[in-house]
């Protein structure tokens, strides 16, 4: 478990999933608090934009002929 | 008919519990029941599915604020990319092939471009019915189905979030691209980085394939690969002595008639009698209807009339001399014509080790009834492929990266794939190519793929053609010169 380690420190899908759940949590039982709950949406948007982009290894297209 | 705030927030608190007690819920129950686990880019697929039904609790909870409109429309944009992105991984693949287990026919990331697809769709739907007024500020009651909601979308996070522990890992681990089974067992857990690498961002990725330039290329033969190579000296020198459209990009010779046929980037095909000072037929291909046919490189007889030219991206054209060709119906395959010829049939070789590589060469092999292409050697492919498709439908009949034979020596750190072949041609079950990186010829038996012999050939500049005539190789310049050449057979 575990065998690499990166020196760049990178959230990931557990922690999305964190943020996520804490957003969720907040519209519903601390619905005062809505400009936090967006911001971690945004957040969220952000880091699951950049871990596709890690996983398609930085190529926008797929490999096809355009 | 028009839907007001309140009855939008119901319907919208229903979309929220089908988008995340359907597909997200019932792909977290895949893992538990089934074992499938994501992979990085599903990971990001079933993350944009939650967060716009983050999205919907907010509009519940809040009213449809233009920021959160924009927010899912965004969502299903992104969403539906990366859907296409990762199905396109896939989709070209053959009949009952994908990325791990179906579902209800159709693979995950297919069903996630469905799913994106409906989101924008339902999204526009809405917006489209909702009435016109100025909506109150503050939080909403949710009401029951939107309370129900809320509720749901906790857990399902909660759940997505347990199964991104086991199957991914904590911070700083990230998804993987070949993922194992989900498994509640720690020692079958898999936490990992290789996604990570490479780094690098392009637009294209490894399908940036630059166009090879033989004018580039190094023509002294002692900087070439193979070490301690015979020479083979010049014997004569002729000309292609008629003028053309552009300069020579590919060259042929008919055993039978001593016709020959000579192509240029520009699509020109010339057919030329045997002393190659009269020009019999010309045409210029139309490259843009409907094969994108690149800038021609090689051109090969197929025996009777049949001719036989391909492009740099290996689409081909086969013409015919026709003296009764219907002048109308040809107008539209050449953009200027002699009226004389036909086109035959346009079409694209498909090969399999040569993928992601140019052609500069054409040869036929009349005993095996064979078209044979020499593939360029790219940065992603670094190999030298020789391709053979079956005259007969123009199908890959067999590949091979040609073997040494005996004698032949490679320098240290050199490879066969440091030549440039810009010429072929096959005779006696032997395919001759000239290479335009260090004036090498090359001798590959065909029977058995293995590179009998290689020669260099001082003197020569760009060459970009090969033919047989007897005992001797003709060898065709951009410029028009032919160097003859004695035949080895080795």
């Amino acid at each position: 478990m575990g065998p690499d380690r990166a020196d760049t420190y990178r959230a990931m899908e557990f922690l999305n999933f964190l943020l996520i759940l804490w957003a969720g949590w907040l519209v519903w039982r601390r619905p005062e608090r809505e400009r936090f709950a967006f911001r971690l949406l945004i957040v969220s948007c952000l880091v699951m934009a950049l871990l596709f982009l890690v996983g398609t290894h930085g190529s926008l297209i797929p490999g096809v002929n355009l | 008919m028009t839907l007001s705030e309140e009855k939008l927030r119901g319907i919208l608190a229903w979309v929220v519990i089908v988008l995340v007690g359907g597909p997200v819920a019932g792909a977290v129950l895949l893992g538990v029941l089934a074992g499938d686990s994501p992979c990085i880019l599903c990971w990001a697929q079933r993350t944009s599915m939650v967060l716009i039904g983050l999205v919907g609790l907010f509009v519940i909870r809040y009213g449809p604020r233009p920021r959160y409109v924009g927010m899912v429309v965004l969502l299903g944009a992104w969403g539906t990319f990366m859907a296409l992105r990762h199905s396109a991984l896939h989709l070209a693949r053959d009949i009952g092939q994908g990325f791990s287990g179906a579902f209800f026919g159709a693979h995950t990331y297919v069903w996630s471009w469905v799913i994106h697809f409906t989101v924008l769709a339902v999204i526009g739907a809405l917006l489209l019915l909702l009435r016109e007024v100025a909506p109150p500020e503050g939080a909403r009651q949710p009401g029951r189905a939107g309370r129900f909601a809320m509720g749901l979308f906790v857990v399902v996070a909660a759940a997505n979030a347990l199964q991104a522990f086991a199957s991914t890992g904590p911070p700083p681990f990230i998804g993987q691209g070949d993922p194992v089974r989900l498994s509640w067992n720690p020692r079958h857990w898999v936490w990992s980085f290789e996604e990570l690498d490479p780094p690098s961002i392009s637009l294209r990725g490894g399908w940036t394939v630059p166009k090879p330039d033989p004018g580039s290329a190094d023509p002294d033969p002692a900087h070439g690969p193979l070490a301690n190579l015979p020479a083979l000296a010049v014997t004569a020198w002729e000309r292609v002595a008629v003028p053309l459209d552009g300069p020579l990009s590919g060259f042929a010779r008919d055993a039978a008639t001593g016709r020959a046929l000579a192509v240029t980037e520009r699509f020109g095909v010339y057919l030329l009698d045997s002393t190659l000072s009269r020009v019999l037929h010309r045409v210029v291909i139309d490259p843009g209807f409907s094969v994108d046919l690149g800038p021609l490189t090689g051109a090969a007889f197929l025996g009777g009339d049949t001719l036989a030219v391909v492009g740099i991206n290996k689409s081909w054209a086969l013409l015919r001399p026709d003296p009764k060709a219907d002048e109308r119906a040809e107008w539209r395959h050449f953009l200027t014509t002699d009226g004389r010829m036909t086109e035959l049939g346009l079409g694209r070789f498909a090969t399999v080790r040569a993928r992601q590589q140019y052609v500069r060469s054409l040869a036929f092999d009349s005993a095996a009834q064979e078209l044979i292409t020499v593939s360029v050697p790219s940065a992603k492919q670094r190999r030298l492929v020789v391709s053979r498709f079956a005259r007969g439908d123009m199908v890959l009949a067999s590949e091979f990266v040609p073997r040494f034979g005996t004698g032949l020596t490679l320098k240290p750190d050199r490879k066969l794939a440091d030549y440039l072949v810009t010429g072929a041609a096959a005779a006696d079950g032997r395919l001759y190519a000239v290479s335009a990186a260090y004036s090498t010829l090359l001798v590959v038996d065909l029977a058995t793929g293995v590179l009998q012999a290689a020669y260099s050939v001082p003197g020569l500049q760009r060459p970009v053609g090969l033919a047989v005539r007897g005992t001797e190789l003709l060898v065709a310049q951009a410029d028009g010169r032919i160097a003859v050449l004695e035949r080895p057979t080795p």
